[in-house]
Order: structure tokens, then C-alpha cells, then sequence
């Protein structure tokens, strides 16, 4: 059977496979041993980079993801990822996130580290100020427990390039790469070319556009979307699977798999565009959807229980009995 | 729609501090305060601007369409309207689609007897669509308004990327405003929307002669994707009447969080240099009495007290939890959700 192929990362030296899994969607099963059947059948499979974030299910990602991780035994070939969740706030909470990361995904050390959900117009600057979670980033890679850093975002092209132009050397940059975001708003047009020139590796996410949308609407196939995805100068790209099936379909793609043509990629990018030139598919850019609880909060913005995290957080509240009458 | 968005954000706390925020004008003009307008100013009337280039005047603050629906009872809905008139408010705000039409079945009652003097306005939403549909919600207004001509008719929320483009393709919405216009049915046309200035930018480019635009204007709009600084001076130099909204922020959180007090941001919006009316939500004769505490006798604050306030506030701005109606998904109403394929409120509240 064909390999996946891996890739270079960036300038860093490291190769991840070209494609990732997201470390969301490996909270979203029932239970555990579906989480750690799909994990193990991945690594089998040639997949090793893998992504999760200090947030994702208040913590359950990271921790059903590091244990199906050590179980495999295989931590040391795997190219493991999580986020921290600062939001604007300070280098000490980072550290404190980045040790409770550690103990959940049952290691050591992390391949790579990244800031989490740069989403605001003050997001940059929050991250650069005196005391800032760009110190912490800088701290944990001189202890020894980060090998690599970066920052990741879904909200505007413009935010990233901020982010890049303070200058500070990330090892990469993940971003909202699809055939819809192709057209509008687009990360593809206007920050891939700027984090390549400077060496950092892109780290492509929702492939599908997040929720799947133009697939259940019949206007393109999984297939067609997570190739357009890979065929882009990246090195890896980042796909939620919270099913054997989907991780099936991604394999599919994933084994041997060839670039498509430009021919072919513009003729994709033609026929998303009409439905691309309002957002409507891509959530993440128009709407708080695709910001954690974590980020609301630290920048004062509203929650609202269609969010899984606030979902689970007040499911798992106790002591909820009414008051003394 | 004031309603609904309130309950979501389980904000109704603050919904008296809220409905000042939208009204609000100040035009550079009658802000120099020349004589005649000190003596107005000392008389508590409320000031009267220019409608941009157009042969008419409106009051510096209006009434706001949605929060009518949103009244304890039409009875209410009905006095705040007589009262508001009274005091000298003739410019009143409404949309087609505001409460799926009683919005404006409650005004046009209301108005019944007394539409000579009152500056009408209400909203086309096509949100995309073409012309035809356009006409059709005209009809329907009028007969809800009971009237047999608009003093305004504007483009509804123009706030997806692509509504420049839908509105001024052959067959849409602009050339139902230029046909409206020719019939006698509408005296002036223009165009709202909340969301970002490069779409109003982009509505502008056309060189359509709009005689209104309307846009958020308030404190916090000054230092963030700002309507004041990219907009405003774009339409002031076309003669177009500046309208402006959601003086508090739409939604009210920093009048809730103490950062501003609601009379504050009201003066500011009304002060805007080049404002024309400052739309503001009303639903209770309290918040309208409030209003008109800050609208009579009105005389706008100066370019110091401006930049205090916008300096004061500015770092809480530049992140927009501020002004929801740009960031999130939340004052984006039902049918144009509808016409560009997105989740409905209740899916999507944020």
C-alpha cells in the first residue's frame, strides 16, 4: 500500500506526515477506546503529526489523546502539537497551561507548541507586550520542553500578518487553508506566500471549512476539499476525525497522495467562489462559533451554551439543587 | 429583533441604559453653535439639521423602528411615538422586516393623523434579491404605514462582502429605488448596514446618488473598524445625510461594565462632526424621556471632549466585544441569513 507522504517542516528540520489530526474532534467519541482506536490505526497508518489544544473539551482532548498516545508506545517516532490559551493574558498562566499539557498528553516534552486562537484585532500586541506569552514561549523552549513554537488563528488574514510582522522567529503558522477561503478573505492569497518566504511552516486547518458545510450541501466532496487543501505549499494539514469512517475517507486521500494540477485547482477555486464571496461557509471568520470560551472570556465577548465547552462545563456543574424555599 | 437579541445575551438588565444609546446627531454645522442655535439650545428645543443635500430637515435624534415591537404594549408603543412627536422628534426609523412587520403596522397606527411633518423612513430587504421583490415590499410598507409616500426608503443591512455587488447587478434593489423615486412613492434613498466601512466603502464606489447612509456611530466605532473615520467623510463630501445608530453599542456591555454612562456615549454619537440624526432605540416612555433629556436644547460636545472620550475608551475598543454587530454574527437579522445561506439566530447566536 502507498505511504503518506511526509514533509518538511519549515526550516526546522523535523518531517511530519502531510497529513495531521486534529486534536478537537479526538474528544467529540463516547467513549475512550473509540478515541484511542482511531488514534492507534492513524499512527499504523503513517500518521504522526499530531494536534490538540489545552482547551479543546475543558481538557479532555489532551488527555484522551496522550493516553492513546503512550498506549501506542510509539510517542518518540510522533510529532505531537497542543496550544496554549493565553488569549492576551500573561507568560505565567502559559507556563501553568503548558505543565498541565504536558501531564495530560503523558510526555515530557512537546514537538511543537503553539498559541492558540489569535483571533482579535489586539491579539498581537497582547502576545509581544512586557510579561506576554511571547516570554513563555521563549522560556519553555530554553527548559527544554518545547522543541518548536507558533501561533494559530481563523479569523483574518490581516491578524496573522500582524502576528508575523513583530518579527519574533515562529517555527510555524496554522491557519483556515481551503478551496473557499481561496477566494475570500484569503489566508491562501495573502499570508501562506509571506510565512514561506520567511521559512515558517504553514499548518493548514479546516479543510472542510470546520463544519463540513459545502459537503452536506452536495456542492463538493470531502475528497475534492481535503485535496485542494493538501495540494497547497504546506506541510501538513490539519483534519478533525472523530470516526473510523472519516478517518478511512482521509486516509484514502492521504496514501500516495499526489498534488493536483493548478489547472485543476483553479477550476475548483471557480466553482466555490460564488458561495465563498459571503462567508457563509466559513463560519470561523464572521461568527464567535469557532472561539472557545477561553478566548470570550478573556477578551469580554459573550458565551453561548451552542459552544461544546460551555456545553460540557455546565453538564458537568454539581450542585445544582434549587434554593431553600 | 431587540427582544430576541436581548434574551440571547441575557442582557435585559441593561436594556434602559441600552435604548438611549441609539440616538444621537451633530452636525458640524449646527454643532458651531451660532447664536440662533445658543438660543435654541437655552429654549431645551430639540436641534433641527439639513437632510444632507435634500430640501427637508430632520430632528438630531429619531426613533428607532425594531424597539416599537418591543414595547410593553402597542398602547405604550403609541404613546412614546405622540410623545416623541410632541417634543419635536420628527424622523422615524423602521424596516420591512423589523418584528415581521409590526414594527411598522405599530407606527403607521400611531402616525395616523399626524404624518404631516414627520419624516418616514423604513427599509428595503431584499438582502440580494431583485427588484421586483423590492417593489412588493414597498406596497407593503406603505399599507402598513398607511401612507402614500416615504420620506426615506433604504437599502436594509448591507453587511455580507458580496451585497454591493447583489444590490447594483442589473435587475436589483438600486434600480427599484430609482423607479420608487419616479413614481412619487419614495422622496430620498440610501442604504444601512452594521457591519464593516469597506462594505459601505464599496456601496459608495458605485457613485449611486444615495441621498442617506446610515452606520454605526459611537465611542468605541472611533478606534475600531471605524464608521466615524472611514465613512463618514466620504459621504459628507457627496452631500449624503449622515444617519447614525447603536450609540451605545448596540447591545450595551460597556454601559453594563461602567466604562461609559449612557448619557455620555448618547452626546458623544449625537456629536459626531457630520452626523445628521442619531437613530435611537426606544421602547418605554422612561428611556424616551431619558432621550429627549439629552436631545433638548442639545449642543454637541468639542473636538477636546470628542478625543477625551474616544482616547478614555479606546483600549477596551480595539478588541470589538465593544460592537457586537461587527464581530459576531449576533444583530444580523433573519432574512438576510436566509437570502446568503447562513445559520438562523438560534443556531448561530454569536
Amino acid at each position: 500500500m502507498d505511504t503518506i507522504p511526509q514533509r518538511e517542516l519549515g526550516k526546522t528540520g523535523a518531517k511530519v506526515s502531510a497529513i495531521g489530526m486534529g486534536g478537537h474532534h479526538l474528544g467529540d467519541p463516547k467513549s475512550y477506546d473509540e478515541c484511542e482506536r482511531i488514534v492507534h490505526e492513524a499512527i499504523d497508518a503513517g500518521v504522526t503529526f499530531f494536534d490538540n489544544c489545552w482547551e479543546y473539551h475543558n481538557g479532555r482532548s489532551e488527555d484522551w489523546a496522550g493516553r492513546a498516545i503512550a498506549s501506542s508506545g510509539k510517542r518518540k517516532n510522533l510529532f505531537l502539537m497542543t496550544k496554549v490559551c493565553t488569549h492576551g493574558r500573561q507568560a505565567t498562566m502559559a507556563l501553568q497551561m503548558l505543565d498541565e499539557s504536558l501531564r495530560r498528553m503523558r510526555t515530557d516534552y512537546l514537538d511543537l507548541w503553539q498559541i492558540h486562537g489569535v483571533s482579535f484585532d489586539n491579539d498581537p500586541e497582547l502576545a509581544m507586550a512586557k510579561g506576554g506569552v511571547i516570554e513563555a514561549l521563549d522560556q519553555a523552549k530554553r527548559a527544554g520542553k518545547v522543541r518548536f513554537v507558533g501561533f494559530t488563528g481563523h479569523k483574518d488574514p490581516s491578524i496573522h500578518l500582524k502576528m508575523i510582522a513583530l518579527g519574533y522567529p515562529f517555527d510555524t503558522v496554522q491557519m483556515p487553508l481551503n478551496c473557499y477561503d481561496a477566494t475570500w478573505r484569503s489566508f491562501e492569497q495573502r499570508v501562506v506566500p509571506e510565512a514561506n518566504k520567511r521559512g515558517m511552516a504553514v499548518l493548514g486547518m479546516k479543510p472542510m471549512t470546520g463544519k463540513a458545510g459545502p459537503v452536506e450541501k452536495g456542492d463538493v466532496t470531502a475528497a475534492e476539499m481535503l485535496r485542494y487543501a493538501m495540494s497547497l505549499p504546506v506541510a501538513t494539514t490539519i483534519s478533525g476525525i472523530n470516526t473510523l469512517e472519516h478517518l478511512h475517507q482521509n486516509l484514502e486521500v492521504a496514501r500516495g497522495f499526489q498534488r493536483m494540477s493548478a489547472d485543476e485547482m483553479r477550476a475548483l477555486r471557480d466553482r466555490c467562489r460564488p458561495k465563498a464571496a459571503d462567508g457563509r461557509y466559513e463560519l470561523y471568520k464572521v461568527s464567535l462559533q469557532f472561539d472557545n470560551p477561553q478566548a470570550r472570556l478573556a477578551h469580554g465577548f459573550p458565551l453561548d451554551a451552542k459552544n461544546i465547552e460551555v456545553k460540557e462545563a455546565l453538564e458537568n456543574m454539581t450542585n445544582l439543587s434549587p434554593p431553600r424555599p | 429583533m431587540g427582544t430576541t437579541r436581548r434574551d440571547v445575551l441575557k442582557l435585559t438588565t441593561v436594556s434602559a441604559a441600552l435604548a438611549i444609546s441609539g440616538c444621537a446627531h451633530a452636525s458640524p454645522r449646527a454643532a458651531g453653535g451660532g447664536p440662533a442655535t445658543s438660543a435654541l439650545a437655552r429654549a431645551g428645543v430639540i436641534p433641527k439639521r439639513r437632510f444632507g443635500r435634500a430640501d427637508a430637515s430632520v430632528s438630531a435624534i429619531g426613533i428607532g423602528g425594531s424597539h416599537l415591537g418591543d414595547a410593553p404594549n402597542e398602547n405604550e408603543a403609541i404613546r412614546i411615538v405622540h410623545e416623541a412627536i410632541d417634543a419635536g422628534i420628527n424622523f422615524f426609523d423602521n424596516a420591512w422586516e423589523y418584528h415581521d412587520g409590526k414594527s411598522e403596522e405599530i407606527l403607521g397606527r400611531a402616525l395616523a393623523g399626524k404624518r404631516q411633518g414627520v419624516f418616514l423612513m423604513t427599509k428595503v430587504c431584499t438582502h440580494g434579491r431583485d427588484r421586483t421583490v423590492a417593489m412588493n415590499q414597498l406596497e407593503e410598507s406603505l399599507r402598513r404605514l398607511k401612507t402614500d409616500h416615504l420620506d426615506l426608503w433604504q437599502v436594509h443591512e448591507c453587511i455580507y462582502d458580496n451585497d454591493p455587488e447583489l444590490h447594483f447587478a442589473s435587475g436589483g434593489v438600486i434600480e427599484a429605488l430609482e423607479q420608487a423615486k419616479k413614481q412619487g412613492k419614495v422622496r430620498h434613498v440610501g442604504f444601512t448596514g452594521h457591519k464593516d466601512p469597506n462594505i459601505h466603502l464599496a456601496m459608495l464606489a458605485h457613485g449611486f446618488p444615495f441621498d442617506s447612509v446610515q452606520m454605526p456611530l459611537n465611542c468605541f466605532d472611533a478606534s475600531f473598524r471605524s464608521f466615524e473615520e472611514n465613512v463618514v467623510p466620504v459621504a459628507v463630501k457627496s452631500g449624503m445625510a449622515v444617519i447614525g445608530m447603536k450609540s451605545m453599542g448596540g447591545a450595551g456591555q460597556a454601559i453594563q461594565a461602567g466604562v461609559v454612562t449612557p448619557e455620555e456615549a448618547l452626546r458623544y454619537a449625537m456629536s459626531v462632526p457630520g452626523v445628521t440624526v442619531t437613530v435611537s432605540g426606544v421602547d418605554s416612555l422612561d428611556i424616551l424621556r431619558q432621550n429627549l433629556a439629552v436631545a433638548r436644547g442639545f449642543v454637541p460636545m468639542t473636538s477636546e471632549e470628542l478625543t477625551a472620550l474616544r482616547t478614555r475608551v479606546a483600549t477596551p475598543a480595539l478588541d470589538g466585544h465593544f460592537e457586537l454587530y461587527k464581530t459576531t454574527k449576533h444583530f444580523d437579522a433573519k432574512v438576510g441569513r436566509e437570502q446568503h445561506g447562513y445559520p438562523s439566530l438560534d443556531e448561530l447566536p454569536l
